[in-house]
């Protein structure tokens, strides 16, 4: 009922742990932007909608990426949102290639970085072969992982390059002799028949990550489960199998577990409801001149992003080089 | 302010595109400011001042949903929204005043003690605001209707809070003073509490198939209960407190339980609403009426 952690907190400590003031300054600069309507219905009336709408996961539509990454909120939601509107891709069993993908998420948010959608791409097709075709679900899944804990990851690539290169990043901190022994290993000959790190080493550096991380991390306990089941590991191999584990798809907390992801009648009704709201807003991009961010392709998809693509994908597939080429100069 | 400063250079730019360079700097330094006069004209910083102060006064564990019913709260009674249909009667003028104060009193728990004081103070102010031109302060009936939804919020049964709500109303055309208000607040919030803890005792000895509890343990436990109480008698003397918890400690209530299941003779069940009633007598008792 009550939770001592919270009230023991400083004040400060309390408001940041919590992000109010992000949404508080995010509430000021949207009321900014919209005078108009503070005019009609008063300023009450607009942080009402605002809070509630930050509530439900809402706020994030259509927003710039800066403010869509800025908390773990706005990352759930984000990728709640991005299941719902786009659920029936996955539905329809068709499969998209990483750039189809990326267009989808830049429907909800036009500056969202390719960087990030490429290193998601990378989880499901192991690195190789950029141009392959996904199920939604797998890139869905890899895209939660990585997305959502991005500035982990980045510190695990670190701890993983480390390693790979024979150095153990925390040997002040894991002074355990058999840690050391094994270390000794990989360095004498079986690196090079072998791929990758070995596990225990790696999990017991990612144990120091999670303790003293910042940001969040999945919890450190499913982390050690996924490592204690194999000898030795590749970097790609740990996403894998971070982004297919369903305890930390649950604990994440924005979608439902693989099995459902397609079946939630429920959510069909709300899916209506949303998809009533996109096609107004994407209508209206053409006509807005700054909206020249968008892919000048994306238009014609749009309107019903579900249909044409699975038509468009083969002519990408047939003029790779050129499609290339468009992307390139949008980024 | 991270936001506020990564939309300043957004607007500079698109000033230098009219103007040469130095215009666009002082063009956008006055943006900023018109802006902050914006702000404060309107009444956005005083608004989110205070609102901030009610989240670090609160320390609400959903601080957002907190101030998505906070501004709720507050369109609710801004003129602005009501203005728009005719003046509200008498009678809805007044269901509105207890639902603000409600709303007021349940922004935190009681035992954060300060801040469930400066609310109540709040909703004393909000509910006295009513007789304009006559003496602050307001009257018995407005203080009784106010217990009554409390309680009526609290899910406690009726024949449970009857006797308090007894015990602490003031008469209709009485003036009820801050302090007895406050008392009575904080008398009708913690006995909602011991009730719903009661009620979890109960569910202990209940048993499930059955659904009542044996007659003789269920009185062992509120005569513990009742000896707890009264040992805390006698001031706020630590040692009272301490005297009183020991007295409640799992071995000497298992005694006390244990003694009434060897005695084991036949009884009648005891229900959850006697339980209840019982246990809130106790709580009740120690209540000292308003004079």
């Amino acid at each position: 009922m009550l939770s001592p952690d919270r009230l023991a907190l400083p004040d400060y400590e309390y408001l940041a742990q919590r992000h109010v003031l992000t949404y508080m300054e995010d509430a000021v600069c949207q009321l900014l932007e919209n005078k108009e309507d503070i005019s009609q219905y008063g300023v009450a009336r607009f942080f009402t909608e605002y809070f509630n709408s930050v509530c439900q996961g809402t706020h994030i539509l259509f927003r710039e990426f800066s403010f869509i990454q800025a908390t773990p909120h706005n990352r759930a939601s984000f990728l709640r949102a991005f299941w719902k509107c786009f659920r029936t891709v996955g539905k329809n069993g068709d499969l998209l290639t990483m750039r189809e993908y990326h267009c989808l998420l830049q429907l909800l948010c036009p500056d969202f970085p390719l960087e990030l959608t490429q290193k998601a791409a990378r989880i499901v097709l192991m690195d190789d072969a950029m141009d392959c075709l996904m199920s939604f679900s797998d890139f869905l899944l890899a895209f939660q992982i990585q997305f959502y804990y991005s500035e982990f990851l980045e510190s695990v690539a670190a701890i993983y390059q480390d390693l790979l290169a024979g150095k153990n990043p925390n040997t002040v901190i894991v002074p355990t002799s058999s840690s050391g022994q094994h270390r000794q290993r990989p360095p004498l000959g079986e690196a090079s028949v072998l791929e990758g790190v070995e596990a225990s080493l790696f999990s017991q550096c990612l144990e120091n990550l999670c303790d003293r991380h910042k940001y969040s991390c999945p919890p450190p306990a499913l982390v050690k489960e996924v490592l204690s089941n194999v000898q030795r590991l590749t970097f790609y191999g740990f996403l894998v199998a971070l982004s297919k584990h369903h305890g930390i798809n649950q604990a994440l907390g924005a979608l439902p577990d693989k099995g459902d992801l397609m079946h939630d009648p429920a959510m069909d009704e709300e899916l209506e409801r949303l998809l009533a709201q996109v096609p107004g807003l994407v209508n209206s991009a053409p006509a807005n001149p700054e909206a020249g961010c968008l892919p000048f392709r994306t238009p014609p998809r749009v309107g019903s992003p579900w249909r044409p693509l699975h038509h468009a994908r083969k002519v990408d597939a047939e003029s790779d080089g050129s499609t290339e080429e468009t992307d390139e100069s949008e980024t | 302010m991270a936001a506020v400063e990564k939309r300043r250079p957004a607007v500079a730019p698109a000033a230098s595109f009219a103007d040469s360079g130095r215009p666009a700097v002082s063009r956008a330094a006055a943006t900023a400011e018109s802006e902050e006069d914006f702000l404060r004209q309107v009444g956005v910083t005083e608004m989110l001042r205070a609102a901030l102060l009610k989240v670090l006064e609160a320390r609400p564990e959903e601080p957002i949903a907190f101030l998505a019913h906070y501004f709720e709260n507050m369109g609710l009674r801004s003129p602005t929204n009501g203005g728009a249909g005719e003046p509200p009667g008498q009678l809805l003028l007044q269901q509105q005043r207890l639902g603000r104060a409600l709303w007021h009193l349940r922004l935190a728990h009681h035992s954060q003690r300060t801040a469930f004081n400066n609310n109540v103070s709040v909703a004393y102010e909000c509910l006295s605001a009513s007789g304009r031109k006559k003496k602050p302060g307001l009257d018995g009936r407005t203080y009784s209707e106010l217990l009554k939804r409390i309680c009526r919020d609290g899910e406690a049964p009726e024949e449970v809070v009857a006797p308090l709500l007894h015990k602490i109303q003031c008469r209709d055309h009485e003036a009820v003073p801050l302090d007895v208000f406050r008392a009575g607040m904080l008398t009708c919030f913690v006995l909602l509490e011991f009730v719903a803890r009661a009620s979890a005792l109960y569910q202990l000895l209940e048993d499930p198939a059955l659904a009542v509890a044996d007659r003789h343990v269920g009185q062992a436990v509120l005569d513990t209960l009742e000896g707890a109480l009264q040992a805390s008698d006698g001031g706020a003397v630590p040692a009272r407190y301490l005297e009183a918890g020991s007295r409640l400690g799992p071995d000497s209530l298992a005694l006390a339980m244990d003694r009434a299941l060897v005695a084991r003779r036949p009884s009648s069940p005891m229900t959850r609403e006697e339980f209840l009633e019982k246990a809130a007598a106790l709580f009740i008792a120690k209540v000292k009426p308003v004079a």
